[in-house]
């Protein structure tokens, strides 16, 4: 490991390098795809699997790989190894409720954070901080504009205690 | 001189000082703005603390090698990098800890959670939930809660010095800001949800009984993946019983999702699992599979490949080879 010089030290050389980083594409090309390959008694096996799942007639835009015992993870469940995509799909619909939560009807008084016209960063309410109605920023995802990201819950709360299946 | 990591539970003051230290980093400006890490929406200052989640979620986004896919190996979990890539990300963080203290010898605690996972017949607590960790005293970690409303991490709406959490992700993984709110847990859920136990010290033991699995004397072994046999396999928690894996999931809330780094227990259970690491090096020596005769497949993960860490586009990079003996910057008080 690298010694510690002085620059390192301060928070912005971190920052500064993070920012450096090529960022993640998510991007949605139709249903999930899965590709597993095998070599077996000399020969080559190549399985390619293609989901479509919805949640409420929504399309959901996840990244699903399969390991080769069939088992399936996702990239926002990193320590998870699912035996079914069912229950994948479960986890992710506790895990993110807000971006499950039911479509708006118009005019309900929502954010505005639709996701949909793409108009990013006009909807980002500030909320600023402290007495905030805290509501959650995420929809304005303008690559995501295929899921109505809509949220009118207060809180930000990701695990409500609310929820039945915990302990 | 080199730190020395102590048990979060044996020593007030290590659990006081991280305590404090993760709280004037999580108010401490970085000078940079969320737009610069591609985060949408208004641009909002990012505290250090919170670069240990992008950091966290940038990694495992990142497929090793470019272009192959993220969800079979990333940079930082499903593959031989695991332990090399979290050693050298906890390091960072022990770093500026030690800077907002002003105290140089600070050493990241660790917490034993296998302890806490063991039933008292056999010499653990009675319920992993009461743990002295998760006391609602400020030199506590909380409990659950959402928000957690207990500790040194509870969250006060009305208190702007609270902790709070202010970047996550999507479903998809990817990075958004969320409204500054309190840190979410939910011990001891049920699967597929989360883990109804944490790990057992019989479990840990098992980890390192070459007898009953001669492949735990490996690091890791082809095809170097959640499938593989070897110990760094066993102990991210693909294999066996679950370890690394089953503590994410027991904890729940937000040590579930890509930017588990948001609760302050992800640093104190990866302390824990870089001394189990640590530990085996002691009995099986310090080696690391791949070499770098591996095939391009397994590029990012060969023992002289760069990490994806701030040093990795100087001429030395970290490496996992370089990363295996630490003894000059830190120790761990009791390896188990
Ligand atoms: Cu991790």
């Amino acid at each position: 490991m690298q010694p510690d010089t002085a620059d390192p030290s301060q928070p912005a050389f971190l920052a500064t390098y993070l920012a450096g980083l090529p960022q993640p594409e998510h991007e949605h090309t139709g249903p999930a795809r899965s590709v597993r390959e095998d070599d077996f008694d000399g020969h080559h096996v190549v399985i390619t699997t293609t989901y479509e799942i919805t949640v409420d007639g929504r399309p959901l835009d996840v990244h699903i790989g399969l390991s080769n015992d069939g088992s399936a993870h996702c990239h926002g469940l990193p320590a998870y190894q699912l035996p079914s995509l069912v229950d994948l799909v479960r986890v992710l619909i506790r895990t993110f409720p807000d971006e499950f939560s039911p479509q708006p009807t118009p005019g309900d008084g929502h954010d505005g954070h639709d996701g949909h016209d793409g108009h990013d960063g006009q909807h980002t309410n500030d909320h600023g901080g402290a007495g905030s109605s805290g509501h959650s920023e995420h929809g304005d995802h303008p690559e995501h504009g295929d899921h109505s990201h809509v949220r009118d819950h207060g809180d930000g709360d990701m695990h409500g205690d609310d929820r039945p299946g915990g302990q | 001189m080199a730190a020395i990591r102590p048990d979060i539970l044996r020593d007030d003051q290590a659990r006081a000082d991280y305590i404090r230290g993760v709280r004037l980093l999580k108010h401490e400006p970085t000078t940079l703005t969320t737009d610069r890490f591609g985060i949408s929406g208004r641009a909002r200052p990012v505290y250090t603390y919170d670069l240990f989640v992008i950091w966290h979620v940038l990694a495992m986004n990142t497929a090793v090698p470019p272009g192959g896919d993220a969800g079979t190996r990333n940079a930082a979990h499903r593959g031989p990098v695991f332990l090399p890539w979290h050693r050298v990300m906890l390091r960072w963080l022990e770093a500026h800890l030690q800077r907002v203290l002003g105290d140089p010898d600070f050493g990241l605690p660790y917490w034993d959670w296998a302890l806490d996972g063991t039933p008292p017949a056999l010499g653990g607590v009675a319920n992993p939930a009461a743990s002295a960790l998760w006391r609602d005293t400020p030199d506590g970690f909380g409990g659950q809660g959402s928000p957690v409303r207990g500790g040194g991490f509870a969250f006060d709406r009305a208190d702007p010095t609270s902790f709070r959490v202010r970047i996550a992700t999507d479903s998809s993984g990817a990075l958004r800001q969320v409204t500054e709110r309190g840190l979410a847990r939910k011990f001891g859920q049920n699967a597929p949800f989360g883990s109804p136990r944490l790990p057992r010290t019989g479990d840990v033991r098992t980890a390192y009984n070459t007898r009953a699995d001669p492949s735990l004397a490996d690091y890791d072994r082809p095809p170097f993946d959640v499938s593989s046999r070897g110990f760094r396999n066993r102990l991210e928690g693909f294999t066996g019983p679950g370890l690394h894996n089953q503590v994410h999931l027991w904890v729940g809330g937000d040590m579930a999702p890509a930017s588990s780094p948001n609760d302050p227990v992800f640093f104190v259970h990866h302390c824990n699992v870089d001394r189990l690491w640590e530990r085996w090096m002691h009995r099986n020596g310090r080696q690391y599979q791949p070499d770098m005769t591996a095939p391009p497949n397994l590029l990012g993960h060969r023992i002289d490949d760069p990490l994806v860490s701030p040093f990795a586009p100087a001429s030395k990079p970290d490496t996992p080879g370089g990363v295996l003996d630490v003894s000059a910057l830190y120790s761990y008080d009791v390896l188990p």
